[in-house]
C-alpha cells in the first residue's frame, strides 16, 4: 500500500505543479512517466544482479524492489546452505566407505558396475573411472564367480583364488537390495585359508607322529598283561592302562580318518556296494560287541546297490550303530532301515535311548562335541564319530538328518542322492 | 569406439545381443585363464591329479568356442552389422579361435605335467619355466582385460610383452640343452620341458593376437603385420580413443 500511496502522492504533486503552469494533466503524465522510468531502472538493476553469479552481494534498493531483492537473496542463501550440507554428507559417505576394510561394489540388475570403493578397486584390480558400466563378470572372470553370479543363489559366499600364482584368496558375497540391485562384498580371506590349511596339516602330522609311540606302548602293555609272573596288585592298573591306550589309538585313528576325508575334497567315484550285505555284517559285529547285545532289527526294503566307497560307508554306518548302542538302554532295540525312493537312497538308524535335547542338535556333528561330558567319557568313543559320518556323506553328495526327543530316542538318517543308486542286477 | 558407443543402436535387442556375446567371450577367457593357472600349478607342484583334471576340462573350452561362433554367425546373418559392430563381431570370432588354441596348449602342458610329476625334479625346480608361465598368464589376463575395457593402450602394451616371452623361451631352450649335455639321463625330462616351454611361447603369441584384435576393434586398424612402434605412432597421432 505504501507503494500505491507514493505513486498517488507524486502524481498529485505533479498535477499541482502542472496546475501552476496551466497543464495539470501533462505534468501528471510526466510525473507518472518518471516514476515508471525509475521502476524500470530498478527492474534492470534486478535483472543485471540476477544475471551475475554474485548473488551474495545484493544491491541496495528501497521499497518493493528491496523486498524482492531481499527475498531472492534469502532463497539463494538457503539453497547454498542445503548444498553445503549435502556435499558434507557425500564426503562423509565417501570417507566412510573408503575406510571399510572390505571391498564394496554396487551393481545394477544386469550386473553392471555402478560404483565401487577403493578397497574393491584394490582387491579386484578395477579402474576408477573407466570400469563403471561394465559387467562385473567381464572383469572378474573366474568360472566359479561367473557361475555364482549366473545361478542367482546368493545364500553363501564364493571363494576365489586371485593373484599371479593364485596366492590370494578372496571371498565374494552378493546381496540383493532395492529394486533388483546387487551389492557385492569382497573380502581378502588369504589369512583364514592359510590358518585352515595349517590346522589341517597340523592335525594330520600330529596324529601320525602320535601313532607310532602309542603302538609301542600298547604293545608292551599287552606283553606285560600276559606275563604269568605278574604281581596281582599291578594287574588292575595294567588293564586300565591298556583300555586307555586302546581309547587313545581309537581317537588317533579317527583323527587321521577325518584328516584324510578333509584333504581329499572331490566327490567319491566309488564302486557298487551291496548295502544289505553290509548291514548284515554290521549287525553281527554289533551283537558280538557289547553284552547284553543290543537288539538290532534290520528293515532292508531295497536290494539296490550304492555307488560309494565301501570303506567310508562302512565306517559311517558302523559309527551310527555304535552310537545307537551306546546311548540305548542295555539290550534295547535299534532299528536300521534301508530304502530307496525318488529322492535317492536312505539309511535310518533309530534307537529308543536317552535322546538328545534340541539345543544340542545343531552342534552334534562338531568334532569332540559332547552332550554329556561325564557319560560320554565313561562309555568311550573319540567324539569324532558324527563328524566322520557327516564328511563321508558330504563326499558322496549326501546329507545327515538328525531327529531326536529327550527321553524317547533318536533317529539318524543318511540321505544319498539318486545318482548313486544302482538297481540290483537281475540275477542274484 | 567407446564401450558406451555400443549403446548407440536403433535396436536395443541388438545391443543386448552384442553385449551378451562379449560377456560369453570373457567367460570363455576366464575358463582358459583357470586352465592355464591349473596347468602351471600341476607342473610346479608335481600334481598329476590336477594335470589330468585340467586336460579333462578342455572339452568345455571347445564347447564354448562352438557356441559363441554360432551366436556370431546368427548375428551376422540376421542383423547385417556395419562399421564398429561388424569389426567387433569379426574380432570376436578371431579371438575365440585364439582362446581355444590357448586351451589346447594348456591341455598339452597339463598332460606333460602329469607325466613329469612322477619324475625326479630338475636342479632348478622349474624356476625359469615357472617364471615364463607367470608371464604368459599375466599377458593373457591383460589381453582379456583390454578386450573387456576396449582399451587399445593396454592392448598395445601387452602385445609388446610377447618379445619378453620369446626371449625367455630361447633362454630356457639353451638351458635345457645344457642340462641334456650334462646328464644324458635327464634328456627325456628336458625334452618334455622343451615341449612345455614351446606351449607357453605359443600361448604368448595367441595372447598377442587377441591384443591386435582389440586394437582393430577400437581403431579399425589391422595391425597384424605392422611393427608395434609404427602402430604406437599412429595411435598417438590420433589422440585419445577414437
Amino acid at each position: 500500500m505504501a507503494v500505491a500511496a507514493r505513486v498517488a502522492l507524486i502524481a498529485a504533486v505533479g498535477m499541482a505543479l502542472g496546475a501552476l503552469f496551466g497543464r495539470p494533466a501533462t505534468m501528471a503524465a510526466v510525473a507518472l512517466a518518471l516514476i515508471l522510468a525509475r521502476e524500470f531502472q530498478q527492474l534492470l538493476r534486478l535483472q543485471r544482479w540476477l544475471r551475475t553469479d554474485r548473488l551474495d552481494e545484493a544491491p541496495d534498493a528501497g521499497g518493493v524492489w528491496g523486498d524482492v531483492v531481499g527475498m531472492i537473496a534469502r532463497l539463494h542463501r538457503r539453497k547454498q546452505y542445503h548444498k553445503r550440507r549435502l556435499l558434507r554428507l557425500l564426503r562423509e559417505l565417501r570417507r566412510s566407505t573408503a575406510a571399510i576394510p572390505d571391498g564394496v561394489v554396487l551393481l545394477n540388475p544386469q550386473a553392471e558396475i555402478l560404483w565401487f570403493n577403493r578397497m574393491a578397486a584394490r582387491l579386484l584390480t578395477l579402474r576408477s573411472r573407466t570400469d563403471v558400466g561394465l559387467r562385473i563378470d567381464n572383469l572378474v572372470r573366474q568360472p566359479e564367480f561367473v557361475r555364482y553370479l549366473a545361478a542367482g543363489v546368493f545364500a553363501q559366499p564364493v571363494v576365489l583364488r586371485s593373484g599371479t600364482s593364485g596366492e590370494r584368496f578372496l571371498q565374494l558375497h552378493i546381496v540383493r537390495y532395492g529394486a533388483g540391485q546387487l551389492l557385492l562384498l569382497v573380502r581378502d580371506v588369504t589369512r583364514q585359508e592359510q590358518l585352515e590349511t595349517m590346522r589341517k596339516e597340523f592335525v594330520a602330522n600330529a596324529s601320525h607322529e602320535l601313532r607310532s609311540p602309542l603302538t609301542v606302548i600298547a604293545g608292551y602293555l599287552e606283553m606285560l598283561a600276559n606275563e604269568p609272573a605278574l604281581d596281582p596288585a599291578v594287574a588292575g592298573p595294567l588293564q586300565e592302562m591298556r583300555r586307555q591306550a586302546t581309547r587313545m589309538t581309537g581317537i588317533i585313528e579317527d583323527l587321521l580318518a577325518l584328516s584324510r576325508l578333509e584333504a581329499d575334497e572331490g566327490p567319491v567315484e566309488g564302486v557298487d556296494v551291496d548295502v544289505a550285505h553290509l548291514l548284515e555284517q554290521l549287525r553281527r559285529d554289533a551283537q558280538a560287541g557289547s553284552s547284553p547285545a543290543p537288539d538290532v532289527q534290520l528293515q532292508v526294503e531295497s536290494a539296490s546297490r550304492l555307488r560309494a566307497d565301501p570303506a567310508l560307508v562302512q565306517s559311517a554306518f558302523a559309527n551310527l550303530l555304535d552310537n545307537a548302542a551306546k546311548y540305548s538302554p542295555p539290550g534295547g532295540t535299534i532299528t536300521v532301515r534301508w530304502w530307496t525312493d525318488a529322492a535317492g537312497a536312505h539309511l535310518a538308524v533309530q534307537d529308543h535311548g536317552i535322546g538328545i535335547a534340541a539345543e544340542h542338535l545343531p552342534r552334534l556333528t562338531e568334532r569332540f562335541y559332547r552332550v554329556d561330558a561325564g557319560r560320554s567319557r565313561a562309555t568311550g568313543g573319540s567324539g569324532l564319530g558324527l563328524a566322520i559320518v557327516k564328511h563321508v556323506l558330504q563326499r558322496h553328495g549326501g546329507s545327515l538328518e538328525i531327529v531326536s526327543a529327550e527321553g524317547q530316542g533318536s533317529t539318524f538318517t543318511c540321505h544319498f542322492p539318486p545318482e548313486r543308486v544302482h538297481a540290483a542286477a537281475a540275477a542274484a | 569406439m567407446e564401450a558406451a558407443d555400443l549403446s548407440h543402436h536403433t535396436s536395443r535387442r541388438f545391443n543386448e545381443d552384442l553385449e551378451r556375446v562379449r560377456s560369453k567371450v570373457l567367460a570363455m577367457g576366464g575358463l582358459v585363464e583357470q586352465q592355464l593357472s591349473g596347468a602351471i600349478g600341476a607342473l610346479i607342484d608335481g600334481d598329476s591329479k590336477l594335470g589330468k583334471s585340467v586336460a579333462g576340462n578342455d572339452y568345455q573350452v571347445n564347447g564354448m568356442e562352438v557356441s559363441i561362433d554360432e551366436e556370431c554367425s546368427r548375428i551376422l546373418a540376421t542383423r547385417a552389422p556395419a562399421a564398429g559392430d561388424l569389426r567387433m563381431i569379426v574380432a570376436t570370432i578371431k579371438t575365440i579361435t585364439d582362446l581355444e588354441r590357448i586351451g589346447d596348449e594348456c591341455e598339452k602342458i597339463a598332460l606333460i605335467a602329469s607325466r613329469l610329476a612322477n619324475d625326479e625334479r630338475p636342479p632348478d625346480h622349474y624356476r625359469k619355466v615357472k617364471h615364463l608361465g607367470w608371464i604368459t598368464q599375466s599377458m593373457l589376463h591383460k589381453a582379456l582385460d583390454a578386450f573387456a575395457r576396449l582399451d587399445a593402450e593396454l592392448a598395445l602394451a601387452t602385445a609388446r610383452e610377447d618379445r619378453v616371452v620369446d626371449e625367455e623361451y630361447e633362454a630356457i631352450q639353451r638351458q635345457s640343452i645344457t642340462f641334456m649335455m650334462e646328464d644324458p639321463r635327464a634328456i627325456r625330462r628336458a625334452l618334455d620341458v622343451m615341449w612345455v616351454v614351446r606351449a607357453f611361447e605359443r600361448i604368448g603369441d595367441h595372447a598377442k593376437n587377441v591384443c591386435e584384435y582389440v586394437i582393430y576393434m577400437v581403431h579399425g586398424k589391422d595391425i597384424r603385420h605392422t611393427s608395434l612402434e609404427h602402430v604406437e605412432q599412429e595411435i598417438r597421432s590420433r589422440g585419445a580413443r577414437a
